[in-house]
């Protein structure tokens, strides 16, 4: 997901990162929109047995609608993504991160018979495994983008550890790494942590050592960093 | 400025605009609950601000919980601020009044062209097939051919499907039609070439059935069935090959653009003539399911109706909005 962001230039100036999403996502969030029409099809079918002759038209229109408007209407809706698309947090946007407007949504999902060619998706295979923006041909026609929904990053709970001024004044990338490393450190195992405050170790004067005690004062490092006096 | 200082000064802000947001987006049920509309004003304001922040925190690399915290904020309300309302009746009204037959003038040279290559291959291959029937064989498969002539023969119970157990099928088959016409639109990405094969085969296909059919005396209720739902689902294909032909008319000769960007220009130009294809093969669909099969109506009602909708979509495409008010 770190190499094939999408930046998207607001009017207001910030760069809005957009995360395509790519084939095995939206390969399970597309069987699971397929299993849905399925079941909704064929329960339809079993009523539609009982209306005869009219229950029969009536179905023939929902499969034509289920077929080619289902993913329209639901990415014209409020979460602008199928029930698929939402099970794996995906969505449909536009290139420019915008909402999809109706006539995108329903170009990319016209264009779709080109994306089944010359069998099961082939195309769509293919150029989304080509294209660093993971695009089926329906999306780059439609300039419209499936991004994966932002996840919310941990908080940095570190209340135990006592704050330690730095021995030395530190770059703001230097800042932003011990503050990130404080962020991961719930994340991960004991050893790791350490060996990793040892590489950052100069900042509390303990260049050259490592274990638990030095760990525990980069972190307070970071703490300080965080705003933390006391 | 350190991190939790920025966060206690802005904090407040932020959680008006989360809250402001969850009302307008229903995300939080209790929240959706409450009446009071949204103030817009507010929204944008905080929305503001709240880009502003994310710009400052970014230039002073600030953890990433809190980078990831304003970057959710701002794209969110930023979907909700530029968010685009094309729906509506009004909007609707606008469509079909106007802007639908419009289009389809404007590329009238695509139209005349899309229709060309799907009907001359009709006639052409309808009257061959009429005059030497065995030629049938050379298009579709021999049992094919038989139940075709078993669905129009006019001892079928209802035309259009061999037996009550075979309705799926034809619901299928129904669906593939209408299919055909936005394969004709697609085919267009692969430089138009798609949609000139789909257009030729299919007007073949068809022109081969119906030769065979009138050849085999089941004209009345073979064109009785087709009449109606074609003059909606014919021209919907001549419209979609249209627009076909002008996504690849696009990437031949993409002019000053870059070819993706010629694409794009030429798809959002040509949905219009689209949308109006899709809503009239859905007309198709439902004549198709609930009259052309209906087998109790006498064949001249059926073929005054068939009149009346050529008439209808032919003099729509050609009159319609040409007064400008």
């Amino acid at each position: 997901m770190l190499d094939t962001v999408v930046a998207a230039e607001t009017p207001e100036g910030i760069i809005l990162e957009l995360h395509p999403a790519g084939l095995p996502a939206r390969f399970y969030a597309f069987l699971l929109d397929w299993l849905i029409r399925l079941v909704i099809l064929y329960g339809f079918a079993i009523v539609a047995r009982f209306l005869g002759g009219l229950g029969m038209a009536f179905w023939i229109v929902l499969l034509f609608l289920l077929e080619w408007f289902y993913p329209i209407a639901f990415e014209l809706g409020r979460s602008g993504a199928t029930p698929g698309k939402k099970t794996f947090g995906l969505k449909v946007v536009m290139d420019n991160g915008l909402p999809i407007t109706p006539a995108a949504s329903l170009t990319r999902n016209l264009l779709r018979a080109a994306d089944f060619l010359p069998f099961g998706y082939g195309f769509a295979i293919v150029s989304m495994l080509l294209r660093r923006d993971c695009k089926r041909l329906g999306d780059i026609g439609a300039a419209t983008l499936v991004v994966h929904q932002p996840h919310a990053a941990p908080r940095i709970t570190l209340e135990k550890v006592e704050p330690v001024a730095p021995v030395r004044p530190l770059a703001p990338r230097d800042q932003a790494a011990l503050v990130a490393l404080a962020a991961r450190a719930p994340t991960l195992t004991g050893e790791r942590l350490d060996e990793l405050a040892a590489i950052a170790a100069s900042v509390s004067g303990d260049r050259g050592r490592a274990g638990g005690a030095v760990t525990h004062r980069v972190l307070g490092v970071a703490q300080w960093l965080m705003g933390r006096r006391t | 400025m350190t991190p939790l200082h920025f966060e206690a000064l802005y904090q407040a802000e932020w959680r008006e605009l989360e809250t402001l947001l969850d009302r307008i987006l229903g995300r939080k049920k209790n929240a959706a609950k409450d009446g009071a509309p949204v103030e817009g004003q507010r929204v944008a304001v905080l929305y503001r601000r709240a880009c502003e922040h994310l710009a400052l925190a970014r230039a002073r690399s600030y953890p990433a919980y809190l980078l990831d915290q304003l970057e959710r904020l701002t794209s969110d309300a930023h979907q909700v601020i530029y968010q685009r309302r094309e729906f509506g009746l009004e909007k609707v009204r606008c469509f079909l009044d106007q802007e639908f037959p419009r289009s389809v003038r404007e590329h009238s040279t695509y139209v005349w062209i899309a229709a060309a290559l799907l009907y001359v291959p009709t006639f052409v291959i309808g009257w061959l097939v009429y005059q030497r029937p065995e030629l049938i064989l050379s298009v579709v498969s021999a049992e094919t051919a038989a139940s075709y002539e078993r669905m129009y023969s006019d001892s079928a119970t209802a035309i259009g499907r061999a037996a009550e157990g075979d309705w799926m099928m034809f619901g299928y088959y129904i669906s593939h039609n209408i299919g055909i016409a936005f394969q004709c639109f697609a085919g267009g990405l692969f430089a138009g070439v798609g949609s000139l094969f789909y257009l030729v085969y299919n007007g073949a296909i068809a022109g081969a059935i119906g030769g065979y059919l009138t050849e085999r005396g089941h004209s009345g209720t073979f064109y009785s069935f087709i009449a109606t739902h074609s003059a909606f689902e014919l021209t919907a294909i001549v419209l979609s090959g249209a627009a076909g032909l002008r996504i690849g008319h696009s990437l031949v000769a993409p002019g000053r653009l870059s070819r993706v960007q010629s694409l794009v220009a030429a798809t959002s130009d040509s949905a219009v003539m689209v949308s109006g294809a899709a809503a009239m093969l859905l007309i198709a669909a439902a004549i198709e399911a609930f009259w052309s099969s209906a087998s109790w109506l006498p064949h001249p009602v059926k073929f005054a109706v068939a009149g009346a909708s050529w008439i209808g979509v032919l003099s729509y495409l050609a009159f319609q909005g040409r007064s400008a008010d």
